[in-house]
């Protein structure tokens, strides 16, 4: 564990001591290596449960995949962040890229850690970071606004769960989830009970997040730069989920009678979110609720609590983070080119950007969930586990699919066919850089398709 | 000029309507010309834009601007009797129904 939480340290004095000529290149090799490092990880050395040289930083089949995935995002957020970062002074692109590796420091420790308390820390730590790239890189006014609804509403969120966790280590006498994991299920079954149990999860069912409470989201991810939407949709909605699969261990029985809500305003969120979708006429808005809808379907799986739902949910969660994170970067080389998020400005790519076309047309056949990628892997062990716990779920599950197909060609389609419009002709070509980037997002989703048994967690 | 007759469906342009040469108040003239040296100026900023052989990106329109605001900014949603009903319709009576439709089948 500490094979990569140093080199990541370390990358806060790369950053501030290289030379301007050579930051970018070699912040991106540093945070390359730390990636190729990270994937060690997945060779599991202990049959089944945790991996770890000492109490309080532990990796197991539920963390390293999303450990991995975390790793392989930083070299890709700052190769996207590239471009629009070049004009600003030198000491600013050290500070952002200094605010990404920070960030990444704060994940890895929250996905390591053992400790629930320490989780919790480094689930709050995040916040901060991811705020400060929002309101000072966005690129409109409603950034302040995206900061405040994204900063209070995850805050808000979680200082119930601050105090269900003291609660929890007055009751249990310990935090750590090497321990829990055999604890006793509590006796759960008054007022107070419920609301300890409510607690614990509005936190993660906000930064999921679920239908009801996903407002930050929009906003957040349309006004944030490439990084921190890449940062946002890919690793930052997934603290949300492997936190509600550590706590809900200890949530049963409680879970039975009141995860009903939730499982119903997710389910219910798919097919809301979907509709937005197809109303949108902002690119990023759009990839947006998709994401929404995606991380709905995955809290309706981890709510329900049975082995195919939780494994559903970590393959859904691996795989949406991969193609949400391509598909922003996609919208930020319209967006570097046409200085517009609406997307009928933006028509016709096919014919001046052929290549970037292959990338537009993978990435939206990954969000609609393609066989045999492992987006649709995902989503149909949690469609049929659905199916197991109330039939009735397929009708509002189908529906689902059905209109995420939609809006993703829809996407498609938008962006790509139709007449180019006059101004478009005179666009840059593509950069190496971004078909790099897009080419290292979207080839680990391939490559999965091979070794699915990676990100299946602990039913493998 | 005199014998002008317009098109059956169109309708008369404004610069050749009669009653605009003669019942017409000097106010209203100047305040017309003013009018139309305003419209001028617009459309020449406009067509030197469009005939610029250096630019490179999109003229700005400000009808764009406002429209993509206004669909993007929710600024313009007022809660009437109607958009109480539909949100209530359809985001509030499904969870409720779907509720009654988990509980009764899983329970039976």
């Amino acid at each position: 564990m500490l094979k990569v939480l140093i080199p990541t340290i370390m990358l806060f004095p790369t950053i501030w001591l290289t030379s301007p000529k050579w930051l970018w290149t070699t912040t991106t090799a540093h945070s390359l290596l730390i990636a190729s490092i990270s994937l060690m990880w997945l060779k599991w050395t202990s049959e089944a449960g945790w991996t770890s040289s000492n109490t309080y930083l532990a990796t197991d089949p539920l963390s390293t995949p999303l450990l991995v995935l975390t790793c392989w995002l930083l070299p890709l957020m700052i190769l996207a962040s590239q471009n629009h970062i070049n004009p600003e002074p030198i000491n600013r692109q050290r500070s952002y890229i200094t605010l990404l590796a920070s960030l990444q420091t704060f994940l890895i420790m929250a996905f390591g850690a053992t400790e629930i308390i320490m989780f919790y820390i480094m689930f709050e730590a995040t916040l901060i970071p991811t705020l400060i790239i929002i309101t000072r890189w966005g690129n409109q006014a409603e950034r302040l606004n995206a900061g405040t609804y994204f900063l209070f509403y995850t805050l808000a969120g979680s200082l119930p769960l601050l105090v269900a966790l003291l609660l929890l280590q007055q009751s249990t006498g310990t935090l750590s989830m090497l321990v829990l994991q055999y604890s006793q299920p509590l006796q759960l079954n008054s007022w107070g009970h419920m609301i300890w149990w409510a607690g614990c999860l509005i936190a993660f069912l906000v930064k999921m997040p679920l239908y009801g409470v996903h407002l930050w989201l929009p906003k957040a991810h349309v006004e944030a730069p490439v990084a921190g939407s890449m940062v946002l949709a890919a690793v930052l909605l997934k603290l949300g989920g492997y936190g509600m699969m550590r706590m809900m261990i200890m949530l049963d029985p409680l879970s039975k009678e009141l995860a009903y809500p939730f499982i119903i305003l997710a389910l219910w969120g798919i097919i809301m979110t979907g509709s937005i979708c197809l109303r949108q006429t902002d690119l990023k808005s759009l990839i947006a609720y998709s994401s929404v809808s995606h991380m709905g379907l995955v809290a309706a799986g981890i709510l329900i609590q049975t082995p195919w739902g939780f494994s559903g949910a970590i393959i859904l969660m691996i795989a949406h983070g991969l193609v949400s994170s391509a598909l922003f970067c996609l919208a930020n080389t319209a967006y570097e080119r046409t200085h517009s998020r609406t997307m009928m400005l933006a028509r016709g790519l096919q014919m001046i950007f052929p290549l970037t076309a292959m990338w537009w047309f993978t990435a939206n056949l990954a969000n609609l969930a393609l066989p045999p990628l492992p987006n649709l892997m995902g989503e149909l062990m949690i469609i049929t586990t659905l199916f197991n716990w109330s039939p009735w779920t397929i009708l509002l599950t189908g529906l689902g699919t059905l209109i995420t197909a939609g809006y993703s060609l829809y996407m498609f389609l938008m962006t790509q066919r139709g007449p180019t419009p006059n101004h478009i002709m005179g666009l840059q070509p593509f950069h190496t850089r971004e078909h790099l980037l897009m080419a290292l997002h979207l080839i680990p989703v391939i490559l999965l398709v091979a070794k699915p048994e990676l990100m299946w967690g602990w039913c493998y | 000029m005199a014998t002008y007759k317009e098109a059956p469906l169109a309708t008369r342009p404004k610069t050749l309507d009669p009653a605009e040469y003669f019942n017409l108040s000097p106010d209203y003239r100047r305040a017309e010309e003013k009018r139309a040296a305003l419209r001028a100026q617009l459309k020449r900023q406009y067509l030197q834009q469009l005939n610029n052989p250096h630019r490179k990106e999109l003229i700005e329109d400000p009808a764009l601007t406002r429209w993509t605001y206004a669909r993007t900014n929710n600024n313009y949603f007022r809660p009437t009797a109607k958009t109480s009903l539909i949100g209530g319709l359809f985001g509030v009576l499904p969870l409720f129904v779907l509720y009654v439709v988990f509980k009764t089948d899983r329970v039976s």
